[in-house]
């Protein structure tokens, strides 16, 4: 009998494509889930706001990138088949349909739900056509002060062709008729200046009862279009927005000056095919054809919008004063980090012990203190570090340069292909060379996406090498929103390694052996093979064998396949995959032994920590790394181990509590859909919402801590 | 911090490799960091004996480079070293003052012998376990770009070396030349290899067994490395294990090679030819171990640095090794043991009795020692031309250990031994390349040499006792001997000018009474 059933594992084929979801299409399901998070009602209102902004701009990226991507493959007769077996054009119908019905939802929980919310909280979103006294004189007069200078109207005919409509702009266009002349009807179109704000506040009476009235834009202009057209009666005008293939593909072999490539990409962008047309519902028939025989655009790209278009906008909402009792106060800011307490010298901290660190409930602050002592510490003297993403106004950055002007020596890995944030990049990148800083642009045809830092430092006992590995950049930013983990190491194998990396981004031959970390794109991939493989034997010998992997998407085949292969062996395997997922789960012989759950809360899940049983000795790994091609191919990505006892209890921890969250967890079911846990029947004591609890946690642990520092002794009272 | 950061350059043949060192009394040597850039220079002045100005750039902007890593470590001495392919190249003056011009960095030239001894040196610095194999019958295959060096060992004690024109990347350029297929590679790298190889083995191996083989190499030792066995050295597999390994290597495509053994793909080729040479060798000596300790140059270059600096003390005695290289090469051109003794004595007494006379060092004293040993090797070729044969035995023999300056400064004491000295500036060949200064040592040592030699003229062996004491304006030189040295002391005088002309010191004999 065991025999059959070891034979019937070797011959389930676990590459079939019928066990695989698209990963469009799981993307999209991701989306749904951000958007769900705009009708919970377990939100505030303005965080509703906030789900449904961040769906509207993750939809317009997933176009800009990934339907642009299938319109190429499409465009250019590519046959091959994806991980699910579908060809480019059967994923871009089943892509548009999904997509329909998500704008459908995404407005039907803007009218239906959030419009009336906030008009019942106070605040009215005003057509220009219900306007009237002094709110009428208000917009009319910010029309002729601040708008109208700005407009640039544009009139097609035949000596002036149809202009370029750049992407994601919001723009109005209109059909005009001579005042005097013929019956011919013209078309123009106007950009709504991105200069001004979307969302214009009408002033109120003061009057604490009163509600607050907000008109958009576009509405401003189209209500005083005529004047723009004064010899023309304007006879329609609509607004609408275009999306353009912007996927940033730059062959690296053949330019010559990556940098130069790279900024001639930035103009290129602007002006690919659209692919996308939004319009309002009710929108003249004539004035659309005329835009969609302009713009070349399919009948099924084409969205009818009923509201405003763009809904990015809502982000600018959230920001209005007055309204903080609607918005999220439950999560902590992030805590300081006990060990980094005890003592000022963030290296002779690090020298007592590897720390590892969970943002954003435990402060990024440190690493940023890290790099900035580095800086003027007059025994470091070298800091290497790479650069993936960074904020806007980056101390990291100032540090760095700090750093180069006190005569360290410091190398900059800056990753010129981090997509949409390259012309941001480009400022910096140049800016630390100028600083004195040793700056490297990375390997030609794959993207640094590893997060390491390395300070070099000489102390009593020789030269010490302090290491920090992250899964998150190095952006003091998003380190509140995103939640991720860095480990600060300073054991000799992990500085040996770390050298090596950058010795390995300068250009240089690969070491002859690593210590402790596997890198991308040499044999990351195999290694995460070994490690699910050995999880197998385990299984097969009888001994206990268990994954747990979290990560923010799992699409490479060849992993997925050796999941399934383990999970038919026995191997219990939990996947926390908050974005795309292309495996299924619950196939009979396949992933019976498989669950699927994806945290969509607020933060950001971002980090990759990965759990192996190991027959009883379990190892624990942190990576920069999802499980797609991508990173395991086509980027320069770290998995590094985390050994210290307490350290890897640290990450057990992250990682049950995710697997007990009631709250934000949706878990994937047999047929790829992802059901929200039902917690409705449960006590809040049986409840977890895993981001709140870490981020209470790491407060109750600073505080445990700040009292065990105290000097100052409570005597103990009578009772 | 009490120690030093050194930094050690290689510039290789098909790379430049820099390693950065920590040097400490408390840890000895620890390494630092170790980058490698990829650069096939060999296969350009092999052909050319030029580097092209492509190459010149490219190895000023490494060695720029270098400099921001070493001053990344505080690095305070560096030593740069270029190898074969620099070596052979015709305008290197030219290139190493241009590249010292734009990056600051001196790159030295080694001599073969000198960069083995280096590497051997290294093993022996940094592996105890040396110390444990060489007791046994063993070879040192070191495996360069351009050559391949082999040592051997008997009773801890090295007793012949020998230099092939072998490298890996000269054989690879072979075989790309003949379009080798994939299939008779092995078959031709070997052919290649042994018609050498059996030179070597008529001369030193005979019928002597060998048991071990020490590899130093780029390719193979890394593997080998991986392999560790209790009790031993990591590297340390049996001849049986690495030629499983080898037929395993060979019986799949490049690709998978690199794969299975994470290695990069441009490695595999070089790989391939390093393994089939050692395999050569192998069947050459039948030894039935192989060690590879896993060094490099650079290794070699920093144990050197740290022991001349006293950071380590050495186990070993190399000097020892030096010596006894020039004895083999003595007694293979028929060199009289006892005579070549006498001398060395005689003249090792008077180099340690005028220090203050002669203001030489402990190397200059090697010197002489090799020179004495040398003296008469000429003999075997012609007694009439005997400086001259000398001379010309010595620059084409490899003596482990000593730089190409070094030998070229014994050649021409043992030369001038026999023959007229020659003066700085005058038009001599066989003082071509030598500076003023080490012209000096030349003439110094050449005089002491002279002075020995003349004690001894009769290759009798009559003075067994010397004792050499300085008086006034003379060097008394008094022997204990109840020979009749009539004929010495007469001949002595014409010996003893030069030395007097040398130091303004008159040496002279007093022979002590015997009862």
């Amino acid at each position: 009998m065991a025999k059959i059933k070891e034979k019937n594992k070797k011959s389930a084929d676990f590459e079939n494509p019928k066990y695989y979801i698209n990963r469009e299409l799981s993307w999209l399901k991701f989306n749904e889930r951000v958007l769900s998070e705009a009708e919970d009602s377990d939100n505030p209102l303005f965080e509703k706001l906030k789900f449904l902004s961040i769906s509207a701009s993750n939809l317009d990226e997933f176009f800009m990138v990934r339907v642009a991507s299938l319109k190429d493959m499409i465009n250019a007769d590519y046959k091959k088949l994806d991980i699910a077996g579908m060809t480019a054009t059967e994923q871009l119908e089943e892509v548009l349909r999904h997509v329909h019905d998500f704008v459908d939802k995404q407005y039907e929980i803007y009218n239906k739900e959030l419009v009336p919310a906030l008009l019942a909280n106070g605040l009215m979103i005003c057509k220009a056509e219900d306007l009237i006294g002094k709110d009428r004189e208000y917009v009319d007069r910010y029309f002729d002060e601040f708008v109208y200078p700005v407009l640039t109207p544009m009139a097609v005919d035949s000596s002036r062709p149809f202009p370029l409509i750049r992407n994601k702009t919001l723009n109005i266009a209109a059909l005009l008729k001579k005042k005097e002349g013929k019956d011919d009807v013209d078309f123009a179109t106007v950009q709504v200046p991105n200069v001004l704000p979307r969302v214009l506040e009408i002033p109120g009476n003061g009057g604490e009862d009163s509600v607050r009235k907000v008109i958009f834009l576009e509405d401003i202009i189209q209500k005083n279009i005529s004047r723009l057209f004064l010899n023309y009666d304007v006879i329609t005008s609509s607004p609408y927005r275009v999306g353009r293939n912007a996927d940033l593909s730059i062959d690296e072999d053949e330019a010559e000056d990556l940098l130069k490539e790279i900024e001639k990409q930035i103009k290129r962008r602007q002006w690919g095919q659209a692919i996308r047309l939004e319009v309002e519902a009710g929108i003249n028939k004539k004035l659309l054809k005329l835009i969609t025989d302009e713009l070349n655009v399919e009948e099924n790209e084409i969205y009818n919008i009923d509201g405003p278009l763009d809904l990015t906008f809502l982000m600018k909402m959230y920001k209005l004063e007055g309204f903080d009792h609607l918005k999220e106060h439950r999560y902590n800011a992030p805590a300081p980090v006990p060990e980094f307490e005890q003592d000022d010298n963030i290296f002779e901290v690090i020298s007592k012990g590897d720390i590892l660190m969970h943002h954003p409930y435990e402060t990024f602050e440190n690493v940023v203190k890290f790099v900035e002592r580095a800086a003027v510490d007059p025994d470091v003297l070298a800091i290497k570090q790479t650069l993936y993403r960074v904020s806007g106004n980056s101390p990291i950055i100032a540090a760095l340069a700090k750093a180069a002007d006190n005569g360290k020596q410091v190398t900059v890995l800056v990753e010129l292909k981090a997509r949409f944030d390259e012309e941001n990049n480009i400022v910096w990148a140049k800016m630390l060379e100028k600083a004195g800083c040793h700056v490297i642009y990375g390997l030609v045809g794959l993207k640094t996406h590893c997060k390491i830092t390395l300070v070099v430092r000489r102390e009593d006992d020789g030269i010490k090498r302090y290491v920090h590995l992250a899964t998150g950049n190095y952006n003091d930013s998003t380190a509140k929103q995103y939640t991720d983990v860095g480990l600060f190491t300073c054991a000799p194998a992990f500085g040996e390694d770390a050298t090596a990396v950058f010795n390995m981004l300068s250009g240089y031959s690969e070491p002859l052996g690593w210590n402790k970390l596997s890198l991308a794109p040499l044999w990351l991939k195999d290694r995460i093979i070994d490690l699910i493989k050995r999880e197998e034997e385990h299984a097969k010998n009888g001994e206990s064998a268990r994954i747990i992997a979290k990560m923010n998407s799992i699409c490479h085949k060849d992993v997925i396949a050796e999941l399934y292969k383990a999970s038919s062996m026995g191997v219990k395997i939990d996947l926390i995959v908050r974005g795309i997922c292309c495996l299924r789960t619950g196939i009979p012989g396949v992933s019976e032994n498989i669950t699927v759950r994806s945290i969509v809360g607020n933060y950001l899940e971002h980090s990759r920590i990965f759990y192996f049983e190991n027959g009883g000795i379990p190892e624990y790994y942190a990576s920069s790394a999802d499980w797609m091609p991508r990173n395991l191919e086509r980027r320069v990505e770290i998995l590094f181990p985390v050994e210290n006892e307490k350290l890897r209890e640290k990450l057990w921890h992250i990682l049950s509590v995710e697997l007990a969250d009631t709250d934000k967890a949706h878990v994937m079911d047999e047929n790829g859909n992802y059901i929200k846990v039902d917690n409705k029947k449960l006590d809040a004591s049986e409840r977890v919402n895993s981001q709140k609890q870490f981020g209470d946690e790491a407060v109750r642990n600073s505080k445990v801590l700040s009292t065990q520092n105290s000097r100052v002794f409570i005597p103990e009272m009578k009772v | 911090m009490t120690g030093e950061v050194f930094a050690a350059i290689d510039v290789g043949s098909y790379e430049m490799a820099l390693k950065v060192f920590e040097l400490s009394h408390k840890n000895g040597v620890r390494e630092l960091d170790y980058v490698r850039h990829r650069m096939d220079l060999g296969s350009e002045t092999y052909a050319t004996g030029r580097i092209s100005h492509r190459h010149v750039e490219e190895m000023i902007r490494i060695l720029l480079d270098f400099r921001q890593i070493m001053k990344s470590y505080g690095v305070t001495h560096y030593q740069a070293y270029g190898t074969s392919a620099v070596r052979e190249t015709r305008d290197i003056e030219v290139v190493r003052d241009l590249i010292q011009q734009r990056t600051g960095i001196r790159i030295d030239i080694l001599s073969n012998s000198e960069q083995r001894f280096l590497d051997y040196k290294s093993i022996a610095l940094k592996h105890g376990f040396f110390k444990e194999i060489i007791a046994k019958p063993t070879a040192i295959v070191d495996i360069g770009g351009g050559s391949i060096q082999i040592s051997l060992f008997e009773k801890d004690t090295l007793v012949a070396t020998q230099n092939l024109k072998t490298g890996v990347l000269r054989i690879h350029t072979t075989m790309e030349l003949v379009h080798a297929p994939r299939l008779k590679y092995m078959e031709l790298v070997s052919e290649l290899v042994n018609s050498q190889l059996s030179v070597f083995s008529k001369l030193y191996l005979k019928d002597n067994s060998i048991d071990n083989i020490i590899v130093i190499d780029d390719y193979v030792s890394p593997l080998v490395q991986r392999f560790s066995k209790e009790g031993k050295s990591d590297g340390y597999i049996t001849t049986q294990e690495y030629l499983g390994f080898l037929s395993q290597a060979n019986q799949v495509s490049d690709i998978v090679v690199a794969k299975k053994l994470n290695i990069p793909e441009d490695n595999v080729p070089l790989l391939y030819v390093s393994g089939v040479l050692i395999k050569c060798i192998l069947d050459a000596t039948n030894a039935s171990n192989i060690w590879a300790p896993g060094i490099t140059l650079c290794d070699g270059i920093a144990y050197e640095y740290a022991e001349r600096k006293n950071f380590i003390k050495s186990p070993h005695d190399f000097e020892q090794d030096i010596v006894a290289c020039a004895q083999n090469i003595s007694k293979r051109f028929m060199g009289s043991k006892s005579r070549r003794e006498t001398l060395q004595k005689i003249a090792l007494t008077i180099f340690d009795n005028t220090k203050e006379l002669h203001g030489l060092g402990k190397r200059d004293r090697l010197l002489l020692q090799i020179a004495t040993i040398l003296h008469d090797c000429g003999k075997y070729i012609s007694v009439v031309y005997l400086g001259d044969c000398s001379y010309n035995i010595i620059m084409s023999t490899e003596i482990i250990g000593l730089s190409h300056l070094e030998r070229l400064m014994v050649a021409n004491i043992v030369r001038y031994n026999h023959e007229e000295f020659e003066y700085f500036g005058s038009p001599s060949r066989y003082m071509e390349g030598i500076s003023r200064e080490d012209y000096l040592r030349v003439a110094k040592l050449t005089a002491i040499l002279r002075a020995a030699n003349g004690l001894d003229r009769t290759h009798k062996q009559k003075f067994r006792d010397v004792k050499v004491k300085l008086e006034d304006d003379e060097l008394v030189i008094t022997v204990d001997t109840k020979a009749d040295i009539t004929l010495e002391k007469g001949l002595f005088n014409n010996r003893a000018a030069f030395f007097e002309e040398v130091f303004g010191i008159r040496p002279v004999i007093r022979q002590k009474k015997m009862l």
